[in-house]
């Protein structure tokens, strides 16, 4: 018999405790919900409205999807058109993609966004509304190609979603009173790819911009995360966004 | 400021009591509209308001603005006897693990937007002011998942001991949630108040056996 998916559930709170880093806590989450099926995971808080493209891409506390999705989600502004985020904002409660597409069947700019995600393997669906202890809306969405989930597995991405939001604040919130670690210091290099990064340029697009190769703007970036540890391209930059290292 | 009543001083706060007895029916009858609790008095009290309750009222002058229940593990608790189907695992019994119900704050002194209000964070406050003096080190708590987020924030370490059903309408989920004096900092970090919220020192040591 399978053990019990409450039992799963304590078992990885406990091994998101063990996580000491944003990024270690995000494999570990990556691990946790491959079983059963989920092929992207992305989180973060919901901007409010107004703000620029780049500042969008800063609250994004957790970032695992098909490589160049997010890059294009806030370069083309898909946020003020997404109806998962609308729907988050208006309902506390999870829902999945499928259940919300009498919201955007009557437009033809939300069902964009939906068939874009479908072209980056993010066809289905779920999505979980947070709220965080200062009142700040989030979102939590499990993607894949194809997504089976029953309500039982439901109950616990619902679940998984709360807890590594929460470790996640936590553990950036020990990062930024220091803890007694040493200052982030960025190469010069470093802070040049991170600030085209910001501006949504992709890493070819970095490589040319810096005279060097695609291959050489993925170093300093990768070296970047490293050194804020960040789990994604858009945390690195909300992490440099908030130690002042970039503008 | 959070007053701790229990069956010893009833009796001094037969005032304060009355009044969270009406606090309780308004909200979780006239607003959640838990009509099986509903009473024609406006008194929403059952049977788990015994002797081995434990009363916090957040009172400001004079006035009950908010409540919640603490029940012993030790006994029957309404995880073990009114919401069984929300606990896949063996419920919690220990003098070290409480049950927190009832949780209150009245209209006017209510989170805003979903915000932990000055009350509620009071009266959170003091429950784990109470548990490190007195010997609890954990809580069970039958709550909308949306609040698992808020006790990670908090330095809650929450265990599930059922996964999120619908009770009433609203989704609901069990956990035990321990607390350790880095929870106690946090709060009053949140709180941007250093000082005790309790009334008085809870006495030591509660009937934690029994």
């Amino acid at each position: 018999m399978l053990p019990k998916l409450v039992d799963h559930t304590y078992d990885l709170f406990r091994s998101f405790d063990r996580a000491s880093t944003v990024e270690d806590l995000n494999a570990c989450l990556v691990r946790a919900v491959a079983r059963f099926g989920v092929e992207s995971t992305f989180a973060g808080v919901i901007p409010l409205p107004g703000i620029g493209r780049s500042a969008q891409a800063a609250h994004v506390l957790i970032d695992r999807t098909p490589q160049g999705w997010t890059d294009r989600y806030f370069r083309v502004g898909h946020l003020d058109r997404d109806p998962t985020i609308r729907r988050l904002t208006t309902d506390a409660t999870p829902f999945l993609w499928s259940e919300i597409e009498p919201l955007y069947r009557e437009d033809p700019a939300a069902r964009r966004v939906m068939d874009e995600a479908g072209d980056f393997r993010l066809r289905q669906g779920f999505t979980v509304p947070l709220v965080t202890l200062d009142g700040r809306v989030a979102g939590f969405s499990f993607g894949a190609e194809r997504l089976d989930l029953s309500p039982e597995l439901r109950g616990m991405l619902h679940l998984i979603a709360s807890y590594v939001f929460g470790r996640s604040l936590v553990l950036s919130h020990v990062a930024d009173e220091g803890g007694g670690r040493p200052p982030v210091r960025l190469t010069p290099r470093e802070r040049e790819a991170l600030q085209w990064a910001a501006a949504g340029k992709s890493e070819w697009e970095i490589g040319t911009l810096m005279a060097i190769s695609e291959h050489g703007a993925e170093k300093h970036l990768r070296s970047v995360h490293r050194k804020l540890g960040a789990g994604s391209r858009t945390h690195a930059v909300a992490e440099a966004l908030r130690r002042g290292l970039i503008t | 400021m959070i007053h701790i009543v229990t069956a010893e001083n009833t009796a001094r706060y037969a005032d304060a009591l009355e009044q969270a007895w009406r606090l309780r029916h308004r909200v979780f009858v006239e607003e959640k509209g838990w009509s099986d609790l509903a009473r024609p008095d406006g008194r929403e009290i059952d049977g788990f308001d015994d002797a081995h309750a434990l009363h916090m009222l957040a009172i400001e002058a004079g006035t009950v603005v908010g409540y919640q229940r603490m029940l012993p593990t030790t006994r029957p608790y309404l995880l073990t006897e009114v919401l069984s189907e929300l606990c896949e695992v063996e419920p919690p019994r220990s003098p070290h693990v409480w049950e927190w119900t009832r949780y209150a704050v009245e209209r006017g002194h209510r989170d805003r937007g979903r915000i932990l209000s000055p009350v509620g964070s009071a009266l959170l406050t003091g429950i784990v002011e109470w548990g490190l003096e007195s010997g609890v080190d954990a809580i069970v708590i039958e709550m909308n998942p949306l609040w698992l987020l808020r006790l990670v924030q908090l330095h809650f370490r929450v265990t599930p001991l059922g996964l999120p059903r619908p009770i009433a309408g609203e989704d609901t989920v069990a956990v035990s949630a321990a607390f350790d004096a880095r929870t106690l900092a946090r709060l009053r970090a949140v709180r941007g108040d250093d000082a005790s919220v309790l009334s008085a020192r809870p006495p030591r040591p509660l009937r934690l056996a029994s």
